[in-house]
């Protein structure tokens, strides 16, 4: 038997022959490993509830997307948000208005050896829904029928045009294993019973959360092999994070937009996620130095919206008219009944009698809604209204219209107000319906059009007609007077050039769907 | 010895019970329904209920005190409103962050601010001291959270050459070192002032004492003077300063947490009382004051072991 000898010379020839091929990148595939892909990002604070029924939304979403199955995602179309089927369905079709056929695709199993992904699951999860904290988003399920081992229909109790992109598409549309949730105790926090996606999710409470391989997974393959989510509450730290080179995608606030703009980090791009914000000055039409519409129409007329664009939000938003946002059905671009028209204003006050008009405007006591309140206070002084700002912590500021709080919102005279929408116009209607007045309809009026045209819209599954309906009902919003439709924040990411994000409208990253371009 | 530590550690009970009363009203007196802003502003009314019930806020005010002090005296600190985990483990988590920001912090402060206190008193009225206390005044005036701004943009953003954010990765020791120099640069830099120049202010006076001056006579060296006779003497408010200053570092640490995005008590109270996660805020002050109390009897039993005459002062 030959022993195998390793001479001083041997040793230097072979070890010159291996570096020569790895410079010359010809060493086979098993002696050179592929370098792990991760993809560093940020979350704004630590996963609570991951459990959809009583989740609190935002980032926990984000981990739901990773790590469980949906029926339905977000579509970009342009500039138009729709929706598809996700790779966990090999049909979803809508037979008639209350009845959504699907059938699941073959092969995909829950981990920790639960089996395979079922209809009786999505019936389970959905079910699960009606009594949960999130039931508002399945209030128009009926029952969810199980036709077969992958096959199933949603019933709905009456027609509801916004099921998929509210529902299916979102947070509370996650589908759950129902054996994994049951022998957990029906319920979880922040660990998923099971999970059937490319993901595991893992969780260092104050300091990242992190998504490993699922071994389980036979779905297709994400292009990053771990997503490392740092924790960083503060978004001005997030964008010094992201210009240290700690992370690969971030999202930014309108300053930096700005600064980023004209001269982004090297290597970098932003993308545009959606404009589902909305802000608004507000205006109580009951309260007696607001009741005469003149003096609120005078006040439409004496605020400059672009002024507060361009100061409060560095150019970067959409100036507004109206509620629906951009991308969606029912977006209006033009105001009916005002423009920036200090000389208007004037006249309109002197036409109603009102000399040395006093008013308060309550705010957030952040910086944004500060900057706006500032210029808003300089805009109602050039016609001749004296304004007080008063800064509120989110605690009072959240309440001061609501009855059911106490008696601030007799004394409320104007506010500005921002509100978050999903990607359908019907969410952002609902709040102002006579129903509504002294919970969110804090203007207080009420109009029985407007609330027949919310519950025509609900029902309308007619693209063409729902636009009509909600443009119709936004102008009658705007011809009470109590609104100056201020802009439509942007969700903007910045990120490497050499990856392509998919975000949702609303915010959440889809780690599975991010490339390497 | 024993009569003086029972008389401390029932000062401390006070002190524990006053911060209880304290600290529960404050955050009753805060406005705002707690739960409305947890949830956000379109919560449903479901989820008001449940979690409102879930931090006994229908129960009147004396019912949800005592049953508050009942729990903490058992060592319960309650439950996380959202995820139902234990206050108490959830705190642990980030109370090892904590001390070892404050440890690095003032270790490096004691290491540098001490000597150079020293050599302030040996030398005074020189270059060295001017040149001392003007660095001293300077690093105390300068706010920490600025200079924690300016190291992160210039040696993480700019240079790159230290992480930004974070605690570095678990079981990597040389990477959470790492993580944890921004950190503690920035919240040490100002005990290194005031070190140098309370050392500096007790060491001249022991210096001028008679004791001081016999040790000389019988022709002790400089530097034995100096470390055996003069800084054990001289070091003693300084101890003391160091043990308040130390427990005061775990509520003062937070702006370094918050910049750095790194896990610890102060961040999770910040972060806590922003979601208005009472049983947090409080389970976490209570920690954190015990921490306070534990550390200033330390140095107060450090000082009288050294100087005895103190033990009949309390």
């Amino acid at each position: 038997m030959t022993q195998p000898t390793l001479s001083r010379r041997g040793f230097l020839a072979s070890g010159t022959a291996l570096t020569a091929l790895a410079m010359g990148g010809f060493l086979p595939p098993i002696a050179r490993a592929q370098p792990e892909k991760v993809l560093r990002l940020r979350m704004d604070g630590d996963i609570k509830i991951l459990d959809p029924g009583y989740m609190i939304g935002g980032i926990e979403i984000e981990a739901q997307k990773q790590c469980l199955p949906f029926l339905a995602q977000y579509k970009r179309d342009g500039d138009t948000i729709g929706w598809e089927p996700t790779y966990y369905v090999s049909k979803l079709e809508q037979r008639d208005p209350t009845h959504i056929d699907f059938e699941l695709v073959e092969g995909l199993n829950w981990s920790g050896g639960h089996g395979p992904l079922k209809a009786s699951d999505v019936k389970f999860s959905y079910e699960r829904m009606k009594k949960s904290e999130w039931a508002g988003y399945f209030e128009v399920l009926d029952h969810v029928e199980v036709t077969g081992e992958r096959t199933g229909t949603i019933v709905l109790t009456k027609p509801f045009a916004p099921f998929f992109l509210v529902t299916l598409c979102h947070g509370p549309g996650a589908i759950l294993c129902e054996r994994a949730v049951t022998e957990a105790g029906g319920r979880f926090t922040t660990q998923f019973p099971a999970v059937c996606g490319p993901y595991l999710f893992s969780n260092a409470p104050g300091q990242a959360a992190t998504f490993l391989p699922n071994p389980d997974w036979s779905g297709p393959k994400p292009e990053f092999d771990r997503v490392q989510a740092k924790i960083i509450t503060q978004v001005k730290a997030t964008e010094l994070a992201y210009e240290a080179g700690e992370l690969d995608c971030t999202q930014i606030d309108s300053d930096a937009v700005a600064r980023y703009r004209a001269g982004p980090p090297p290597g970098s791009e932003l993308t545009k996620a959606g404009e589902l914000n909305f802000m608004w000055l507000g205006m109580n039409s009951e309260h007696p130095k607001l009741h005469d519409i003149r003096v609120r129409r005078a006040i439409q007329h004496a605020v400059d919206v672009d002024s507060i664009i361009a100061a409060a939000y560095s150019n970067v938003a959409t100036k507004s008219c109206g509620i629906i946002c951009p991308g969606l059905i029912g977006h209006r671009t033009e105001t009916k009944f005002y423009t920036y028209d200090p000389a208007k204003a004037r006249e309109l006050l002197a036409e109603a009698g009102v000399n040395g008009l006093k008013l308060s405007l309550r705010t957030l006591n952040t910086q944004q809604p500060m900057l706006v309140a500032q210029i808003v206070q300089a805009n109602l002084g050039a016609v001749g209204i004296t304004l007080e700002v008063i800064p509120l912590d989110a605690g009072p500021f959240w309440e001061m219209g609501m009855e059911s709080a106490g008696d601030t919102w007799k004394d409320l005279e104007l506010w500005t107000m921002r509100f978050g929408s999903v990607p359908d116009p019907y969410e952002a209607s609902q709040w102002f319906v006579s129903s509504q007045v002294g919970n969110w309809n804090w203007e207080r009026w009420t109009n029985p059009e407007y609330d027949s045209l919310v519950e025509q819209g609900i029902a309308e599954s007619n693209p063409e007609k729902r636009n009509d309906i909600y443009l119709r009902l936004q102008e009658i919003m705007e011809e009470t007077g109590a609104y100056v439709w201020l802009c439509h924040e942007p969700r903007y990411y910045v990120h490497r050039s050499d990856i392509s994000v998919n975000v949702s409208p609303s915010g959440q990253q889809d780690y599975r769907l991010f490339t390497v371009i | 010895m024993s009569g003086y530590i029972l008389k401390r550690l029932a000062l401390a009970a006070a002190v524990i019970l006053t911060v209880l009363v304290i600290l529960f009203s404050l955050l009753r007196l805060v406005p705002g329904n707690p739960v409305t802003i947890a949830l956000g502003p379109q919560a449903t009314p479901a989820a008001i209920a449940h979690y409102s019930a879930k931090m006994n806020l229908d129960q009147p005010v004396w019912v949800q005190f005592a049953t508050y002090a009942r729990n903490v005296v058992t060592g319960d600190l309650g439950e996380d409103i959202f995820t139902g985990r234990k206050v108490a483990i959830i705190v642990g988590e980030q109370i090892g962050y904590s001390l070892m920001l404050m440890v690095a912090a003032m270790g490096w402060a004691i290491v540098l601010g001490i000597p150079l206190g020293c050599l302030a008193a040996v030398r005074p009225n020189t270059w060295l001291d001017r040149i001392t206390g003007v660095l001293s005044v300077g690093t105390i005036a300068i706010p920490s959270f600025l200079m924690a701004i300016w190291a992160l943009l210039i040696l993480s953003v700019q240079l790159r050459w230290l992480p930004a954010m974070g605690a570095g990765e678990a079981g990597d020791y040389g990477d959470q070192a790492l993580h944890l120099i921004l950190p503690a640069f920035a919240v040490g830099l100002g005990w290194v002032g005031y070190l140098a120049r309370m050392v500096r202010a007790s060491m001249l006076e022991v210096l001028g004492e008679p004791f001081i001056r016999s040790a000389r006579a019988f022709g002790l060296t400089p530097q034995r003077v100096i470390f055996s006779y003069a800084l054990p003497v001289a070091i003693l408010p300084t101890i003391t300063l160091i043990g308040m200053g130390f427990g005061g570092l775990i509520s003062s640490a937070v702006f370094a947490e918050v910049i750095f995005a790194r896990p610890g008590v102060g961040k999770l109270i910040y972060d806590s009382v922003q979601a208005r996660n009472f049983p947090i805020v409080q389970g976490a002050v209570v920690v954190t004051t015990a921490l306070y109390i534990l550390v200033v009897l330390l140095s107060d039993l450090l000082v009288s072991w050294i100087d005895p005459r103190v033990r009949r002062v309390l």
